[in-house]
C-alpha cells in the first residue's frame, strides 16, 4: 500500500514557490529521509502532508487520504513533530501528554503517559511546566506526544534537535525498532549521519524541486554516502566565511 | 471541548499567576467587590443627581465596551498560532499537531475568557452591590436584573468583537464595512436621535423594561430575546469564520530599517532599537489597530461628555484643558500595544537590557502618539472656539501623557496588559491615575469661573507630575535592570 503519495505538488507564498511540481511515492512500511538546504521546502512539504496548510496545485495523499479535504482524519492517524514548536507553556509535562491521549483517545492512557516521561526519563519533571523545561526536555515531550498514541505513520522534522547524544541515540533505537515493525516514518533533518543508519529511501529537495530519490542501497551499492550524494545535488559552497 | 476548556483555564490562571502570586491574583475579585460595595453605598447619594435609568445607561455602554476590548480572539488567536515557535506557546495552537480544529480552540479562548471575566470582574460586582444593599436600601431582584442585564452587554460586546476579529482575519473590506455602518449606527442615534440607544445595545431594552428603572414591562422579553439572539449569531459567524489553516506569508518588503536608523539620530544609542520598533509599527499593521484603539476612547469620551451636557442637560463645564488631560491618560493604550509588536525572546541574545527596550518603547510612543493627541486636541479647541486655552491645553497633554506613559512602564515593564491584573500593581495603577486625573479635571472646570486659581493649580499639578514622571524615569533602570526579557 502506498503510504504517501504526491503528485505535482506546488505551494506558492506571496509569489514565492516553495514547492514546484513535486512528485513522489512512498510505501508504507518505508522510512523515509527527506534532505535539503534551508528554505529547500521541506517543512512546507511536511505542513502540507499533515494538513497544516493547503497546496497551491497537484496532489497529496496521506494513508489513502486526501491532504486538502481529509485533513482532520491524517492528524488522526499520524504522528507530528514539528520543527522547533514547544508544547504548550503553561500545561505542566504530564498535562500535556494526558491532554494529547485525551484527543487522541488512546487507551490505557496513564500507563503510556508514565512509559514516556520514563522513557525521556522525565518522570521527576512530569509536574513541571513545560515552559520551564530546557529546550531539549520540550523537544522530549512533543516526541513523546507524537510517539503516544503509537501511530502507523510518523512525520518528524528535525526530531533530533536538542537531544543530548544519549538521547539522539535512544530515539534512534526506537526509530529503527518502527522501521523493523514495518511503520512508516517520513523524517526531515540536516543530520546526516544519523540519517543514513535510518532511512531506507531518501529523497532530496532543492529550491522546491525534487533533485533526487533513491534508495540508500542503491546508494551503497556504489559507493557512495548521503552527505557525498547531497553535496554532489545541492553544491557545496567553498567560499571563505566573510 | 470539556477537556479542552479547562485546560485552557488552567493556561490562563498560570499565566497570569507567574506575574504575580495565587494570593495576588485571587485577591483581584475580592477588590472588584470592594469597590462595587462603595459606589453601591454611594449611588443613593449619586441618584440625587443623575437618574437611576441614566447612570445605568452609561454602564451598560462601559461594560459594553469593555466586552468589545477583551473579544478581539481574531487577532490574538492569530497573533498566538503565528508565534508558537517563540518560547512560548498556548492550547490554541495544538491543532498543527492534534487533531483539533483551530474552531475549537478559538471558541475554547472564547468561553474561557468568558468565564474568566464574569468569574474575575462581574461576579465580584454583583457582589458587592449585594453586599451593599442593606445599607443602601437596594432590592435584591433588582441588583439580579442590573447583573443579567450587564451580563448580557458585556456578552454583546465580546461576542461582537469576537465575530467582527474574525472577519478581519478573512476580509479587512468586510471588517471596514461593518465597522463604518456601526458607527452610521451611532451617528444615527448620537447626533440624529432617529432611534433610542437600546436599538444599538439590546440589553439596555432590557434594562430599561425592569426593575429599578420601570416596573417589568412588555419591552423586556422582547429585549432579551433579541440580545440573546444576537449574541448566537455573533458567536455563530465567528466560529464559522476561522480559518482552519494558518499559512503565514513570505512577504517581501522594501529594506526600510536603515532609513529609520539614519532618521532616529537624535535617539543615539536608542537608534537602533526605535528603528526596529518603527519598522514592526508599520510591518504589523499595528498602526491602524493603535490609532484605532486610542481614538475608539476618545470618541467615547467625547459622546459621554456630549451626553451629559446635552442628553442629562447637566451643565459641566467640559473644556479644551478637560479634554488635553483625558488624552494624556489615555495614552497608556498605545504603550500596551507597543509591548505587544513581537516577540522578545531574541533580545537575551544582543547586549541589551529590559530597561533600554523599555526606554526605546517609550520613544516610539511619543513619536507616533504626538500627532493624534495633538491633533485630537487641536480639533476640539477649533470646535469649541477654545484656541485660547491651547497654551495651558497642550503642556497639558504632553505632561499628562508622559506622566502616564512612564508611570505604566514603571510599573509593569514589558508586561502592561498581564501585570494590570495583578491586584497591588492595580491599586498603585488607579492611585497613580485616578488623583491627578481628577484634580486636572476639577481644576479644568473652573478655568472660567476662577481663571487664576485654576490655572495657578493647573500648574502646579503638571509641576508635580513632572517631578514623578522623571522619577519614575529613573526607577525604571532600578526596578527592571536585572529582569529578563518576557
Amino acid at each position: 500500500m502506498r503510504a504517501i503519495v504526491v503528485e505535482n505538488l506546488t505551494k506558492e507564498y506571496d509569489g514565492l514557490r516553495a514547492l514546484d511540481s513535486v512528485s513522489f511515492e512512498v510505501i508504507e512500511g518505508i522510512f523515509l529521509g527527506c534532505f535539503g538546504p534551508n528554505g529547500a521546502g521541506k517543512s512546507t512539504l511536511l505542513r502540507i502532508l499533515t494538513g497544516q496548510i493547503p497546496a497551491s496545485s497537484g496532489r497529496a495523499e496521506v494513508l489513502g487520504l486526501e491532504c486538502r479535504t481529509k485533513a482532520m482524519e491524517i492528524k488522526k492517524a499520524v504522528g507530528i513533530v514539528p520543527e522547533v514548536e514547544s508544547p504548550p507553556s503553561y500545561l505542566t509535562a504530564r498535562e500535556f501528554l494526558y491532554f494529547v491521549g485525551k484527543v487522541r483517545k488512546v487507551d490505557d492512557l496513564e500507563k503510556k503517559v508514565d512509559r514516556w516521561l520514563g522513557f525521556f526519563d522525565l518522570a521527576d519533571f512530569g509536574g513541571t511546566l513545560c515552559k520551564d523545561l530546557s529546550k531539549g526536555m520540550r523537544q522530549k515531550i512533543m516526541l513523546s506526544a507524537a510517539f503516544i498514541h503509537d501511530p502507523r505513520l510518523l512525520f518528524l522534522d528535525e526530531p533530533f534537535i536538542n537531544l543530548d547524544p544519549v538521547y539522539q541515540r535512544k530515539v534512534r533505537e526506537y526509530l529503527l525498532e518502527l522501521r523493523d515493525e514495518g511503520r512508516t516514518v517520513f523524517m526531515c533533518s540536516h543530520i546526516l549521519e544519523i540519517a543514513q543508519r535510518l532511512c531506507e529511501e531518501v529523497i532530496i529537495l532543492n529550491r522546491g524541486k525534487v533533485a533526487a530519490k533513491e534508495s540508500i542501497s542503491s546508494l551503497q551499492a556504489r559507493g557512495e554516502d548521503l552527505e557525498t550524494l547531497f553535496l554532489r545535488l545541492v553544491g557545496g559552497n567553498d567560499a571563505a566565511p566573510p | 471541548m470539556p477537556l479542552l476548556l479547562r485546560m485552557m483555564l488552567k493556561e490562563e490562571y498560570r499565566m497570569h499567576v507567574t506575574y504575580s502570586s495565587r494570593t495576588i491574583f485571587t485577591a483581584l475579585p475580592l477588590f472588584i467587590c470592594l469597590v462595587s460595595f462603595v459606589v453601591g453605598i454611594s449611588m443613593p447619594n449619586l441618584q440625587r443627581s443623575v437618574a437611576i435609568g441614566e447612570l445605568l445607561s452609561l454602564t451598560h455602554v462601559g461594560i459594553f465596551l469593555y466586552g468589545l476590548s477583551v473579544g478581539a480572539f481574531g487577532f490574538l488567536g492569530r497573533t498566538y498560532v503565528e508565534r508558537r515557535y517563540g518560547k512560548n506557546n498556548f492550547l490554541i495552537a495544538t491543532p498543527t499537531i492534534l487533531p483539533l480544529s483551530f474552531r475549537s480552540t478559538f471558541l475554547g479562548m472564547f468561553l474561557r475568557d468568558l468565564i474568566f471575566y464574569i468569574s474575575l470582574v462581574l461576579l465580584p460586582a454583583f457582589l458587592g452591590l449585594v453586599l451593599a444593599a442593606p445599607i443602601a436600601h437596594f432590592s435584591i431582584i433588582s441588583i439580579i436584573l442590573v447583573f443579567l442585564a450587564l451580563l448580557l452587554s458585556f456578552l454583546f460586546g465580546i461576542s461582537l468583537s469576537f465575530a467582527v476579529s474574525i472577519v478581519y482575519t478573512r476580509s479587512v473590506k468586510a471588517f471596514t464595512f461593518i465597522v463604518l455602518a456601526f458607527i452610521g449606527l451611532v451617528i444615527g442615534y448620537g447626533a440624529f436621535g432617529f432611534y433610542g440607544l437600546e436599538l444599538i445595545l439590546p440589553p439596555l431594552g432590557f434594562q430599561f423594561g425592569v426593575p429599578p428603572v420601570s416596573a417589568v414591562g412588555f419591552s423586556a422579553p422582547a429585549f432579551i430575546i433579541a440580545s440573546v439572539s444576537e449574541i448566537a449569531v455573533f458567536v455563530l459567524v465567528a466560529a464559522s469564520l476561522v480559518k482552519e489553516s494558518y499559512e503565514g506569508t513570505a512577504s517581501r518588503f522594501q529594506e526600510t530599517l536603515p532609513r529609520y536608523f539614519h532618521g532616529f539620530r537624535f535617539a543615539r544609542s536608542y537608534q537602533p532599537l526605535l528603528a526596529k520598533e518603527f519598522v514592526d509599527i508599520v510591518r504589523s499593521g499595528t498602526l491602524g489597530k493603535m490609532t484605532f484603539s486610542f481614538v475608539a476612547p476618545l470618541v467615547f469620551l467625547s459622546f459621554t461628555t456630549w451626553y451629559v451636557n446635552n442628553g442629562l442637560a447637566i451643565p459641566v463645564g467640559f473644556n479644551t484643558v478637560f479634554y488635553a488631560g483625558m488624552v494624556g491618560f489615555f495614552g497608556v493604550l498605545l504603550y500596551s500595544w507597543l509591548t505587544n509588536l513581537d516577540l522578545m525572546d531574541y533580545y537575551e541574545t544582543v547586549p541589551v537590557t529590559v530597561p533600554k527596550v523599555i526606554k526605546a518603547k517609550l520613544l516610539a510612543f511619543f513619536l507616533v502618539s504626538i500627532w493624534i493627541s495633538t491633533s485630537f486636541v487641536l480639533a476640539i479647541a477649533w470646535i469649541n472656539g477654545e484656541t485660547r486655552l491651547l497654551w495651558l491645553a497642550l503642556p497639558v497633554l504632553y505632561i499628562t501623557a508622559i506622566y502616564m506613559v512612564l508611570a505604566t512602564a514603571y510599573l509593569t515593564g514589558l508586561s502592561p496588559s498581564s501585570f494590570l491584573f495583578n491586584p497591588e500593581i492595580l491599586v498603585k495603577f488607579a492611585a497613580i491615575s485616578i488623583l491627578p486625573d481628577l484634580g486636572l479635571t476639577i481644576l479644568s472646570f473652573s478655568i472660567d469661573s476662577a481663571p487664576l486659581y485654576a490655572i495657578a493649580g493647573i500648574l502646579l499639578v503638571c509641576g508635580v507630575l513632572v517631578a514623578c514622571a522623571f522619577l519614575f524615569y529613573r526607577g525604571i533602570e532600578e526596578k527592571w535592570g536585572s529582569a529578563g526579557f518576557p
